[in-house]
């Protein structure tokens, strides 16, 4: 049961949610599309010297591959962890700990990740060298950018999943049980097919930000690797070709579009109900879905996958309190204390940013969630797929659609931080728009339903029963926000300002310019302040809400 | 949330702020620790602050052509001569002659005063001492050593499709091969065996080759000197048959909102008080107002160098071309 589209409600969120999307989505793309074919006239010019090029043909292929594998890798990782936190009670303080550790990746600039992979397991890398005496190891290629992207994405999927798996209720597994079933065959017929939106949301969300993601096969490719984000890169930054850059980022949209509409035939077919949240709540049970063996053997993965992440970090964390890596070993802090004095007003403007983002984001994902799963209006798929534009895109595209389409007069944005601030939120609110259609599939309608029979008004419902019951997901959105808009740094490249100037964009710097210790101190601040906001954010929203909605209020697990 | 919208807006419009009155605002492509302190200087002389964004040469020249229609730059000032071959054929910039102009060299500057070079930067082999050591091996002194299958899998470079240091290692192969381009691609293509990673960022083989990931790495001077200075034991080496060296460019943004400020900020960069501060402020490029003076460390590693001449319009022509011919002849397996 939905809301009809004649709600009053409804339809001026409709219009102003298609109102935004249209402005700050489709519009710079559009401008970016009259760029690449107009000429004078409509014109495929742009395209004609791509076509015969056999990297831009093995781009195409090995970015639709490895958004495969990422996708699978990472949905599966993140699976693994999910239900490694929400089954196995495991002891808080663990939970605790592996939540951070995991969220390392993710919340670095992506540059530190990759180069964070070379130091550990490269040619003379600390596992694959000095523990393993591994010599000729190549990390450059497939197998390294799969790896990289891994780590870096599958948090996304984990943060999904565990808001996925933390709303089943053990109850239903044990009604499996009760039924003679074994472990086994519960996991495979009750958790999995109820965990299956959230599932395929992981699988979207992780293999789209691969298609995206242009810094880790920046430097983990190689030649011997391309795929289509470093190819349209090099197309306008090395050759100057911003039409046939562009042209080569539409193409991405192919494969973007194809795992969109995939993933919605895979939970679509079905046809099942995904509801586990009503309002009949069954006794507290504890879960035990999962065997000791099959523990110990998940315990195994995630350790392996936390160990790694720890050595990667543990490295940037040693870079940044010694003089220089490698060369002089001494401890010192004159890293942090340049991060604290030149590098201040980069970290203020950063999260000053950051924190916009995250009301702004966090309600216009949970908007858009909620209308593209609880309302039927005419081209409601194709907003949900408008909406996700940008996040599809490479961001150096999305960079130069923006400065395209607000750097002129009326429009004229560029300059501000305003325009860092939407580019962020219409880029990476997808994750919170995901998680809330994700939660609301399992949440019964009939919820609100009461809410309306009892005569609150539909915005009442909403800011009474729909966002407390969403809560896990709105703070999934605003914390990945958050995090996205301490570490972007493709799009940001282009917008950022004279006036602004942001955290990424001198590690960027530190990076090039062999200044290690420096983006290595710059980084564990951006991972400091980020952790910070994640505790604070969790406590806030707590507080804010009476509802409790088991364990997955906490993102961090407690 | 639309009056949130718009309160932000205005919140937000009201912290940026309109622009100050004097002041020049710069794209560079060099890094903030080698610009930062020349910007520096000219603001404690004149008092007009430079505002500055780094960004890479092809970043930086993306940016400028899609703010074509409301410049937000008013110079374009140290990027290699390719990228402003670019931006003078895309139309960004528009020729200004400072009055030193005609005591740089020819070779450093449009020939229609669209650009001016304010530095040399030359190519260079940065090897690590302490992984040729436990091969038993001399630092690289040819091109031809770099075949030696003691190499393979340890050399890493530049993408040819990235700007700057790999466009100077293609031109210094095709002039130290007489300009005989076939012999230069074979040459290259036997080179390509022997390489570890082409990397997309000039210098991003510097931290690889410190850090002992990779043996050789062919990039520029200041790469190499910057690696010495943090205390990383590299040695840096010419090949004999020579090497090129790219231009490190200045321009007048086309349409420039503080053009008068612009052009005095470019008129002092060509003046030997700034020239001389390339060399006091560690920029390890050559300075190319004639005169100016060179850092110690630098002149005495040129001594070894063979610098070969570039012709700036042969390679504003052919850059593309030669890029094409990398791309389909030496990284196809």
């Amino acid at each position: 049961m939905t809301v009809r589209a004649r709600d009053p409600i409804v339809v001026p969120a409709v219009a102003l949610v298609w109102a935004l999307v249209l402005l700050f989505v489709l519009y710079p793309l559009g401008r970016l599309l009259v760029l690449t074919f107009w000429n004078g006239g409509p014109s495929l010019d742009a395209v004609r010297g791509l076509v015969g090029d056999w990297t831009h043909r093995a781009a195409l292929v090995n970015s639709l591959v490895l958004a495969a594998l990422v996708g699978i890798a990472g949905t599966a990782l993140g699976f693994a962890f999910a239900l490694l936190g929400v089954r196995a009670n495991l002891p808080g303080w663990l939970r605790r700990g592996v939540d951070a550790v995991v969220l390392l990746p993710l919340i670095s600039p992506p540059f530190t990740a990759a180069i964070a992979l070379i130091f550990a397991l490269g040619p003379r890398g600390l596992i694959s060298y000095h523990v393993f005496g591994l010599t000729g190891v190549t990390i450059y290629g497939l197998w390294g950018t799969l790896l990289s992207e891994t780590l870096t994405y599958f948090p996304v999927a984990y943060l999904t999943l565990k808001a996925v798996l933390a709303n089943i209720d053990p109850n239903l597994e044990d009604a499996g049980f009760s039924l003679g079933a074994r472990r086994w065959h519960v996991f495979a017929t009750v958790t999995v097919p109820l965990a299956t939106p959230g599932l395929a949301n992981a699988f979207l969300l992780v293999s789209a930000a691969s298609l995206a993601d242009f810094a880790t096969p920046l430097i983990l490719g190689g030649t011997k690797f391309p795929v289509l984000p470093t190819q349209a890169f090099l197309q306008i930054t090395g050759l100057y070709d911003m039409r046939g850059g562009a042209a080569l980022c539409f193409l991405l949209l192919v494969p973007a579009l194809a795992v969109f509409v995939g993933q919605r035939w895979w939970v679509e077919r079905r046809g099942g109900s995904f509801v586990t949240v009503t309002g009949k709540a069954g006794a507290a049970t504890r879960g035990k879905s999962l065997s000791p063996a099959a523990i110990v053997a998940l315990g195994a993965l995630c350790g392996i996958v936390v160990l790694l992440v720890l050595v990667c970090y543990g490295l940037i964390a040693a870079a940044s309190i010694v003089r220089g890596l490698g060369a002089d070993n001494s401890l010192s802090l004159a890293h942090y204390a340049h991060v604290f004095s030149g590098g201040l007003k980069a970290v203020r403007d950063t999260l000053f940013i950051a924190i916009l983002c995250m009301p702004m984001g966090g309600l216009f994902a949970v908007v858009l969630g909620f209308l593209v799963a609880r309302t039927r209006f005419p081209g409601r798929r194709t907003l949900e797929f408008a909406a996700m534009l940008n996040y599809a895109l490479p961001g150096t595209i999305v960079g130069i659609a923006y400065l395209l389409a607000f750097n002129d007069p009326p429009l004229a944005l560029t300059g501000t931080a305003f325009i860092l601030v939407v580019c962020y939120v219409f880029r990476y609110s997808l994750a919170g728009t995901r998680a809330t259609t994700a939660v609301l599939a399992q949440i019964d309608p009939a919820i609100e339903e009461a809410s309306a029979s009892l005569g609150a008004r539909r915005d009442v419902t909403f800011r009474r029963v729909v966002l407390p019951l969403v809560r896990p997901a709105l703070l999934a959105g605003m914390t990945v926000l958050f995090i996205r808009a301490m570490t972007a740094i493709s799009a940001t490249i282009f917008l950022v300002s004279l006036s602004w100037s942001l955290v990424t964009v001198r590690i960027l710097e530190g990076i090039t310019n062999l200044e290690l210790g420096q983006a290595s101190a710059f980084s564990m601040l951006v991972i400091a302040l980020v952790y910070a906001a994640v505790v604070l954010a969790t406590l806030a929203m707590r507080r804010l809400s009476a509802g409790q909605l088991g364990q997955a209020g906490s993102l961090l697990g407690g | 949330m639309k009056a949130i919208g718009l309160v932000l807006l205005l919140v937000v419009g009201a912290l940026a702020g309109p622009a100050q009155a004097q002041t020049v605002n710069v794209y560079t492509a060099w890094p903030e620790s080698l610009s930062q302190p020349i910007f520096k200087a000219y603001t404690a002389k004149t008092g007009v602050p430079i505002n500055f964004i780094r960004l890479s040469t092809g970043e930086l020249v993306a940016r400028a052509t899609a703010e074509r229609g409301n410049p937000r730059a008013d110079v374009i000032w140290g990027a290699p001569g390719d990228g402003f071959a670019a931006a003078k054929e895309a139309g960004l910039i528009e020729p200004y002659r400072p009055p030193t102009w005609d005591k740089i060299p020819a070779e450093l500057r449009d020939r229609e005063g669209y650009y001016t070079a304010v530095a040399k930067n030359t190519l260079i082999f940065m090897s690590n001492a302490k992984l040729l050591k436990e091969k038993n091996l001399k630092a690289p002194t040819s091109w031809m050593d770099l075949l030696d299958p003691a190499y393979k899998g340890q050399i890493q470079t530049a993408d040819a499709r990235t700007s700057g240091t790999a466009l100077t290692r293609i031109l210094s192969i095709y002039y130290a091969f007489g300009k005989d381009e076939d012999r230069a691609f074979d040459y290259q293509k036997k080179l390509h065996k022997n390489v570890q990673v082409y990397t997309k960022s000039g210098g991003g083989c510097t931290v690889p080759a410190a850090l002992g990931q990779a043996m050789v790495c062919i990039a520029h001077m200041p790469d190499a000197m910057e690696a010495k200075k943090k205390g990383y034991d590299m040695v840096v080496t010419f090949p004999k048959e020579g090497v090129a060296a790219v231009i490190e460019g200045v321009a007048l943004v086309k349409g420039a909102k503080n053009r008068e400020a612009a052009t005095k900020f470019i008129d002092w960069t060509f003046s030997q008080d700034m020239q001389d501060l390339l060399d006091k402020h560690d920029v390890y490029m050559l300075p190319t107002l004639p005169g100016a003076s060179v850092d110690a460390a630098v002149a005495a590693l040129m001594k070894e160098a063979k610098l070969l001449p570039v012709d700036l319009e042969w390679v504003g022509k052919n850059r593309k071309r030669l890029v094409d011919r990398w791309v389909n002849e030496v990284i196809r397996d």
